[in-house]
């Protein structure tokens, strides 16, 4: 297919993606947007330096290939570095969303499908709202030079309803959505979105503002996959510690940090947001155990760091589109649940903090989390709807706070909006987890 | 029918840093092309990614006005072509630049590692349309994003050193990024006091509410915090924010996504701290009978609508150090995760900040929480906002200062 330099390593990387945006203000249609558009990534590396290019031209990727192999330096023995020695070189092809495809789903139908959720938001308290439907199939293929040819698809489609809400001086913004992979799941979900705005109507109008301080957190598994997220998702990102001392002692595999019953995973085959079948750098997805009875236990890679590192791949060399570069991120990760009944780790609560949902989070030594909704636990009850601006925590300590997790476990997908790292945003990740009990955090 | 294009064509040469050395270079030339048409008070749009032909675009635009997207308004006229850097700075310069920012960096801070990116961009934006609408915007920048990391430190990063400008100057960039991390290596007590004056670099957290409060459905459906205050004083007298579409401070094309464009690029929307206006687009202005401010966004393939505007302070004060008069006072480099609530309560961790003259920035500080509300911030407790020429980190960085509430 194409002429590979000789002496140098080189991949490329073509993406399909045939996406929907059909957006409402109020009743009224605002948007209809369906896009077919199709793009390439090609790296070529030397031993000493990558050189990338991304283009739109996907007719003229062998002038590209040459583009960059004419900067670099060939050097004979390549096939022997540790990193070009790393990669997985698998021939596949998966298309397994053919029959199911949502591009193939008419228009109409998903017109349709909104306007019967928008009735919904014909209640008192609702100033206005902005609705959309979303959905995406892209096919990915990916070729290198020392042979990998792997085909995939993947699709998501989801629905959001953001609300203005006004009650007298009591005003907020709130949403409610739902991710799923194929279109028919977005059907019959009027209780769960009814559930939701109802909640969303009765927070705006009942929320008192919070007393800081510090307290037990109880996290529902929509903030709970937030928090392993930004806690300590990141910090599993390998391609943070690599030539760095200081973080491969601190980040030590076998080093405990967490209490016995606490298990997190990162898994790209879990479909949904997080489905990484093969990463960007054509590695076959894996389910890696980060955490593993309280003691870190792996990490997470590209094929340069797991090299570097002498670690195994993992599969999580990703790129947010065909415009960058794969690099170390996260797939699905979750906390596995526990064994404690929801409701016997809210009647030991006596006065904390319950975070339902959650609007932004963020982990660099702090990390944060903004809740949406947040309510009061007062003697094993959750009572009083709170305004919270921002729950903080340590991240080196905060893992060892994890007192409880439930049997109950969820995992979901956000829609719209996804997992920035530095240049790249948004990235589909997978999230959840149980709901969550951590002894402290500060909450103001 | 009327016939209208957009497109967005960006070239970029980035250098990937690693450790501080550079890792990758990466070259980007990407089109972006939509065609709207209009007929009988609909709107339909066609766009890709890619140099596909203008035919193409149209026919997918007349097929998508079946969705029955309405679109009343007249189309902007008009030809106004800016060149707001006609000779960006090339790729081997900026590649020059790099390697002996990263061997001044290797050589004279070894404490430390620099990682992320250097980039060089230029963006032409285009729109123009059967009624004689032709505007062209291009601009070009130099973008030096570097996490800092120490090699002590077990924090995935510690810091940024940062400059994003037309121009780059090596020598302004070394003396103020000497003293920066010279700082760095000099941690020093916070100032007595639990309300202190404190200057950041403006935290998106703040726009984005301002933002959301500004929005002019927000504004007349009554879910704004100022709904029904156009003509009241918010805040502090000296205070003015404006929709500010002016290439030179805020690097971005000087219409909005109907092609409007306002005299001197601005509209103040809150003036001398009374509300004037809340920002809007064709359509907000008309159904909610407001002033027209240009204020519609969107995607370059989406529908104009009314999401984001480019809210920026108007510079109103002048000298920090003599402002201050001896007072210290804290510089907040790195905030994240920070928001307020419905009502405007606002607290934020800042994970990065340094003692601060007003002048030099004298040592580091340990994390803390700071604490306010937005009425307090831009109300009583408001210091000003000041253009400053002392950090250089890039074209018309502003400062703003507030006394808030710190918790160590």
């Amino acid at each position: 297919m194409f002429e590979f330099p000789k002496n140098l390593y080189t991949d490329v990387r073509i993406e399909e993606a045939h996406t929907t945006k059909i957006a409402y203000k109020n009743k009224t249609i605002q948007e209809e947007k369906i896009r077919r558009n199709k793009g390439a990534f090609v790296r070529v590396f030397d031993g000493e330096r990558w050189y990338y290019s991304s283009t739109t031209d996907v007719d003229r990727l062998q002038e590209k290939i040459d583009e960059l192999a004419s900067m670099a330096n060939p050097k004979e023995g390549l096939e022997d570095h540790p990193i070009v020695k790393a990669f997985e070189t698998n021939q596949d092809k998966i298309l397994q969303y053919e029959e199911t495809d949502v591009s193939k789903v008419p228009a109409h139908k998903k017109r349709e499908l909104m306007e019967e959720y928008l009735s919904l938001l014909d209640v008192e308290g609702i100033a206005h709202h902005k609705s959309f439907y979303v959905d995406n199939r892209i096919v990915k293929s990916f070729y290198s030079s020392k042979g990998a040819a792997v085909t995939f698809d993947k699709q998501t489609c989801g629905i959001r309803m953001d609300m203005d809400v006004v009650f007298g001086k009591k005003k907020d913004q709130v949403g409610v959505s739902r991710g799923a992979v194929h279109f028919e799941e977005l059907a019959g979900l009027q209780e769960y979105f009814q559930t939701e705005i109802d909640k969303n109507l009765d927070y705006v109008k009942n929320a008192e503002p919070v007393e800081a301080g510090t307290y037990p957190v109880l996290l529902s598994p929509t903030a709970t996959g937030v928090f392993t997220h930004e806690s300590f998702g990141h910090k599993s990102e390998s391609d943070f510690m690599v030539g760095d001392e200081t973080m491969a002692k601190e980040w030590k595999l076998g080093k405990r940090i967490g209490q016995k019953h606490l298990n997190i995973v990162d898994d790209g085959n879990v479909r949904g947001n997080g489905y990484v079948p093969y990463d960007d750098e054509g590695t076959k997805g894996k389910k890696t155990r980060i955490i593993t009875d309280g003691e870190l236990t792996g990490r997470l890679h590209s094929t340069l760091t797991a090299a570097l590192m002498e670690e195994g791949l993992t599969g999580n060399a990703r790129a947010v589109d065909f415009e960058y570069e794969p690099i170390v991120r996260m797939s699905t990760t979750y906390i596995e649940k526990g064994d404690t009944p929801l409701d016997e780790m809210i009647a030991n609560v006596r006065n904390g903090v319950f975070i339902d949902t959650i609007k932004h989070g963020s982990g660099m030594s702090t990390f944060t989390l903004a809740p949406a909704r947040a309510y009061k636990i007062e003697d094993g009850n959750i009572t009083t709807p709170i305004n919270v601006s921002v729950v903080t925590g340590n991240v080196f300590e905060t893992l060892a706070l994890v007192d409880n997790l439930s049997e109950e476990f969820d995992l979901l997908s956000f829609v719209g909006g996804g997992c920035g790292k530095m240049e790249q945003f948004p990235l589909p990740v997978g999230f959840g987890g149980p709901y969550t009990l951590v002894r402290e955090l500060k909450v103001e | 029918m009327k016939k209208e294009t957009v497109s967005i064509r960006t070239k970029e040469t980035t250098a990937r840093i690693r450790n501080t050395a550079v890792e990758a270079v990466r070259t980007k030339d990407i089109v972006k092309k939509a065609v709207r048409v209009y007929d009988e008070g609909k709107l339909g749009i066609g766009g890709s990614i890619g140099d596909v032909e203008e035919s193409v675009l149209e026919k997918q635009a007349k097929d998508n006005l079946e969705a029955g997207i309405e679109y009343p308004y007249p189309l902007e006229t008009g030809t106004d072509h800016r060149d707001y850097n006609a000779n960006p700075m090339d790729a081997q310069t900026m590649l020059k630049h790099t390697e002996r920012i990263l061997k001044t960096l290797r050589d004279e801070f070894p404490e430390f590692t620099f990682s992320e990116s250097v980039t060089i961009r230029e963006t032409t934006t285009t729109m123009r349309n059967s009624e004689g609408l032709d505007l062209s915007y291009h601009d070009g920048r130099f973008e030096l994003g570097f996490i800092l990391k120490e090699k002590k430190s077990a924090n995935l990063f510690d810091g940024f050193v940062a400059f994003e400008g037309r121009k780059f100057d090596p020598e302004r960039f070394w003396a103020f990024n000497r003293k920066y991390l010279a700082a760095y290596n000099n941690p020093v007590d916070f100032p007595k006091g639990d309300k202190l004056p404190v200057f950041t670099l403006g935290g998106p957290e703040t726009k984005r509410f301002l933002m959301r409060a500004l929005n002019g459905e927000n504004y007349a459906t009554n879910s704004s915090l100022f709904s029904g205050k156009i003509g009241e004083r918010l805040f502090h007298e000296k205070l003015t924010l404006e929709q500010n579409r002016n290439p030179k401070e805020t690097h971005q094309a000087f219409f909005d996504n109907e092609g409007v464009r306002n005299e001197n690029d601005r509209v103040a929307l809150i003036e001398n701290g009374v509300l004037k206006k809340p920002f809007t687009d064709k359509e907000t202005a008309e159904r909610y009978n407001l002033p027209h401010t240009g204020g519609a966004s969107g995607a370059y393939d989406g529908v104009p609508s009314l999401r984001t505007a480019p809210l920026r302070f108007k510079t109103d004060s002048e000298d920090i150090k003599k402002t201050l008069k001896g007072e210290p006072a804290i510089l907040v480099v790195v905030s994240s995760g920070g928001d307020f609530t419905a009502e405007g309560t606002y607290a934020a961790p800042v994970q990065l900040a340094f003692l601060f003259d007003g002048e030099n920035i004298l040592g580091k500080l340990d994390e803390f929480t700071m604490r306010s509300s937005l009425f307090a911030m831009y109300g009583e407790d408001y210091i000003g906002t000041f253009k400053s020429d002392e950090l250089y980190l890039g074209d018309d960085v502003q400062l703003q200062g507030f006394y808030m509430d710190i918790k160590r």
